[in-house]
């Protein structure tokens, strides 16, 4: 039961850093536009070259539009594939694709478990043993469990190879670098091991999450600890899960904020809407720059009283 | 000298960090080889006896070196009290969200230095890396202002903080030209000229350490005089009258500049910079509105008729009050658009940083003068003889106008009707490289900086104008078209410089001098090869 309730808590951990970093970026006032083109939800005309709306004429006459169909031909091989990385830096798209690929194939197999542990429990003779759907849905968590385990472990040593050996990467890696990769490196090589020494089929996998469901009192659950292998991939799977968000590893969904509130962030500021309401309230903010040209006092003077304003002294 | 730094070297006491040798420059091709080995002249000690100059072998603020101990440790405290107010929403929400996301997701995969011109054109050397500076900036975030970061700091990267630091990190912040394309390739999303953007506004804003340049003779002078030039309103009369002049000489016909019309459809906001340096392009433009019926005024309000904006590289406050004074002066004249001549910066400013700053009646509509020619020459208003202007022609994408603010075709499709010889260089549009005057490097001059821009920020972009025009003869007359006055300086100090003239017979010049060159009925060419034009 220890084993559940530890990935319990770190499931939770996970959820409650996550919900309070995505918080985070709701809370933060508007920031000035800072776009780089191409945005990517530009019309198809204009984002195949990098333009804006604003090489029309008159262009604040037009409705503001956006494409979602050309984020999403953009986003999703940048997500599944790593394309910018694929044609900025090839030499380390070779190991990082398969890193992410083993990472983002954890992610499928724990889904693809849950389903399946759904269906045990639903009892549904849809899902009857032998029938073609318990047989498509167990062959698919065997082979994308495999690939996953493989190309992670490939990944993550490669990963840990390159930024050891190449000089540029190495002068700005911190312990923690090295730390979060031999951190997933560990895991990926506890699960494949798992599997190797005792349990091709991920049938310990398949119990466990069953038994996370039903927190052990299912009557096939895992007993967790029945080998050490199979007790360390449990652990570093959980321990994994709540740290995540806890590094810059939670780019994998703060992109998303990167992307959309920075990179792509166009949205003009028009009379009397949204932005101009956030505008105004951000000017009455009171600044304590120390500057003398900037003349804050911190107490009266808000940005809007500086902004219209001459500075008396220069510096 | 050591090759090989770390983020945390900065720290280190030496003479300089950095030092480029004969021959680690790129290489230029011939004819330009014997500038191969050419480095930057050293600075004489007595110019830089009183200065910070220990990060490599120029300076371009020049900060008093402190007279003690004591002094130095006050200023430490200086600059740690203004890197707590970038992370708090009083002080920073302009750039608040985008700093905290850039300082916290980057994986240090180097992605970053092989899109910096900078770093390439250097023999890559360290301290010029994107990432070196923001390491250094989250190391010192990391550790003197999180909880417990002296603690954590072994794991999360270690640095020390010093006034060597401090002063270093201050001349390092204008090493990088702003140019974003470090932020373009990151596949996370990073952005490593914002953070640039962040250490410049820090030291401007709590420290009042800034490039005169751009501070005292920049911004602070528009505010007071008018213009960063230091023409006050009648001065820039008397040059636009000038002007006018000149441009009835080759039009053959009179040309009005119209000033402070209330109620036009267009206020036009050049650099005036231009004025002075290319008075041609005011000239062509007037020409152009005016042969198209266009109704359009200048403004003689102080800051009204010089559309810079060098608070965009480096301070909020400075941006914010000339942004705030250009909207206004549009307010007062019921235009119905502010139309940005050939200005990168100036457009970017007025149109995209600005826009989440001016609201009620100060969000007056921004207009490219990329867009307004567009509809002009292709409306068929103005007839062209294209063939006059039949000689090899390249562009120059301004990082603003274009990386930064989408404005990519509408000058290209000018190009493709009115010049037959027109080509691109590589990469171009949103890839483009900088012309190496960008943030405030094409006006900054003081000590050695001119050569290092020159020798180094440049050099990219000297070596795309070469290719552009490799399969061309060396005595042909080439035309690089940069329709942005930053940029036209930065293009024109790197020609002088390399003797490009005399070598490749490259010139350099605007995009309404184009224009107009290419219309039917003027007198004579605009654009001149070589011969200098009238008012030289």
């Amino acid at each position: 039961m220890g084993f559940y309730i530890f990935t319990y808590f770190c499931i939770a951990v996970f959820t409650l850093a996550s919900v309070y970093l995505i918080y985070r970026q709701f809370t933060l006032p508007l920031h000035v536009r800072w776009e780089i083109y191409p945005v990517q939800h530009e019309t198809a005309e204009r984002a195949f070259y990098g333009g804006s709306y604003m090489e029309k004429v008159d262009w604040w006459k037009n409705k503001y539009e956006t494409s979602c169909l050309n984020e999403l031909k953009y986003m999703v091989p940048e997500i599944l594939f790593l394309r910018g990385l694929w044609k900025e830096n090839r030499s380390l798209w070779y190991i990082s694709f398969p890193f992410h690929l083993g990472l983002y194939l954890m992610l499928v197999i724990f889904v693809l478990l849950l389903v399946q542990a759904f269906f045990t429990l639903w009892e549904s003779s849809v899902f009857a043993a032998g029938g073609m759907v318990e047989t498509l849905l167990s062959g698919l968590i065997i082979v994308v469990g495999w690939i996953g385990m493989i190309a992670g472990t490939v990944g993550s040593l490669g990963m840990l190879m390159k930024r050891l050996i190449d000089r540029a990467l190495r002068s700005y890696s911190t312990v923690t670098d090295y730390i979060n990769i031999i951190f997933i490196l560990l895991f990926f090589l506890s699960a494949l091991l798992t599997s190797l020494s005792a349990d091709p089929f991920l049938n310990g996998a398949r119990d466990y999450i069953l038994g996370l469901l039903t927190a052990g009192t299912s009557r096939t659950a895992y007993v967790p600890g029945q080998s050490i292998c199979g007790a360390s991939t449990i652990m570093l799977g959980s321990l994994l899960i709540a740290y995540i968000p806890m590094t810059h590893m939670s780019h994998m969904f703060m992109k998303f904020f990167l992307y959309h509130n920075v990179k792509w962030d166009d949205v003009p500021n028009s009379r009397g809407g949204r932005i101009e309401a956030a505008v105004i309230k951000n000017l009455e903010l009171k600044p304590t720059w120390q500057a003398k040209h900037v003349e804050a006092d911190g107490q009266k003077k808000s940005w809007k009283d500086i902004v219209s304003s001459v500075p008396r002294e220069t510096k | 000298m050591k090759t090989s730094l770390k983020p945390s070297d900065i720290a280190n006491a030496s003479d300089r960090l950095c030092h480029i040798e004969p021959g680690e420059l790129t290489p230029l091709p011939p004819p330009y080889e014997d500038f191969n080995q050419t480095v930057l002249l050293p600075l004489k000690p007595e110019k830089i006896k009183n200065v910070e100059s220990s990060l490599d072998d120029t300076v371009a603020i020049g900060i008093p070196r402190p007279a003690s101990t004591e002094e130095e440790e006050a200023l430490v405290r200086q600059f740690l009290s203004g890197l707590k107010k970038l992370f708090e929403k009083e002080n920073n929400w302009t750039f608040l969200q985008p700093l905290l996301l850039s300082m916290e997701h980057c994986t240090r995969c180097q992605t970053c230095s092989d899109a910096c011109p900078v770093y390439e054109m250097s023999g890559r050397k360290e301290i010029y890396r994107p990432i070196f500076r923001s390491e250094v900036l989250r190391r010192i975030y990391r550790k003197y202002l999180k909880p417990g970061g002296k603690i954590t700091a072994k794991l999360t990267g270690d640095i020390d903080l010093n006034w060597a630091t401090v002063a270093r990190l201050a001349e390092l912040s204008y090493r990088c030209t702003l140019c974003r394309r470090c932020a373009m390739v990151c596949p996370i999303g990073v952005d490593n000229g914002l953070i640039n953007h962040e250490i410049r506004k820090l030291f401007s804003q709590e420290m009042g350490i800034a490039p005169k340049e751009i501070h005292d003779k920049g911004s602070v002078q528009q505010l007071r005089v008018g213009s960063t030039t230091g023409m006050p309103p009648p001065a820039a009369k008397d040059s636009v009258e000038f002007i006018q002049e000149e441009m009835e000489e080759i039009t053959g016909y009179k040309i009005e500049i119209p000033w402070d019309v209330e109620g036009a459809d267009i206020l036009l906001l050049h650099n005036a910079g231009e004025m002075l340096a290319w008075p041609e392009n005011v000239g062509a433009f007037a020409i152009i509105f005016q042969a198209a019926g266009i109704s359009w005024t200048m403004s003689s309000e102080a800051a009204g008729y010089d559309a810079v904006n060098y608070g965009l590289w480096y301070d909020d406050v400075q941006f914010s009050r000339v942004a705030v004074r250009h909207a206004d002066i549009a307010r007062q004249l019921k235009v119905k658009k502010i139309v940005i001549g050939e200005c990168g910066h100036a457009h970017k400013a007025l149109s995209v940083i600005a826009d989440r700053l001016l609201t009620g009646d100060l969000n007056i509509p921004r207009e490219s003068a990329m867009v307004t020619l567009e509809d002009i020459v292709m409306s068929g208003k103005l007839k062209f003889d294209p063939g006059k202007n039949n000689f090899p022609v390249t562009l120059h994408d301004p990082c603003n106008m274009v990386r930064l603010m989408g404005i990519v075709e509408p000058q290209r499709r000018i190009l493709r009707k009115i010049a037959p010889q027109f080509r691109e260089m590589t990469p171009h549009g949103v890839e483009n490289y900088c012309c190496g005057g960008g943030s405030g490097f094409a006006i900054m001059s003081g000590y050695n900086f001119a050569e290092w821009r020159n020798l180094v920020s440049s050099r990219k972009k000297f070596l795309q104008i070469l290719e552009a025009f490799h399969d061309e003869p060396r005595e042909a007359p080439k035309y690089v078209c940069a329709p942005c006055s930053n940029c036209k300086g930065a293009v024109r100090d790197i020609l002088n410089y390399y003797h490009a003239e005399e070598r490749s017979n490259l010139f350099y010049g605007g995009l309404v001098e184009l224009i107009v060159n290419a219309l039917d009925g003027m007198k004579k060419p605009i654009v001149h090869f070589g011969d200098k034009p009238s008012w030289e």
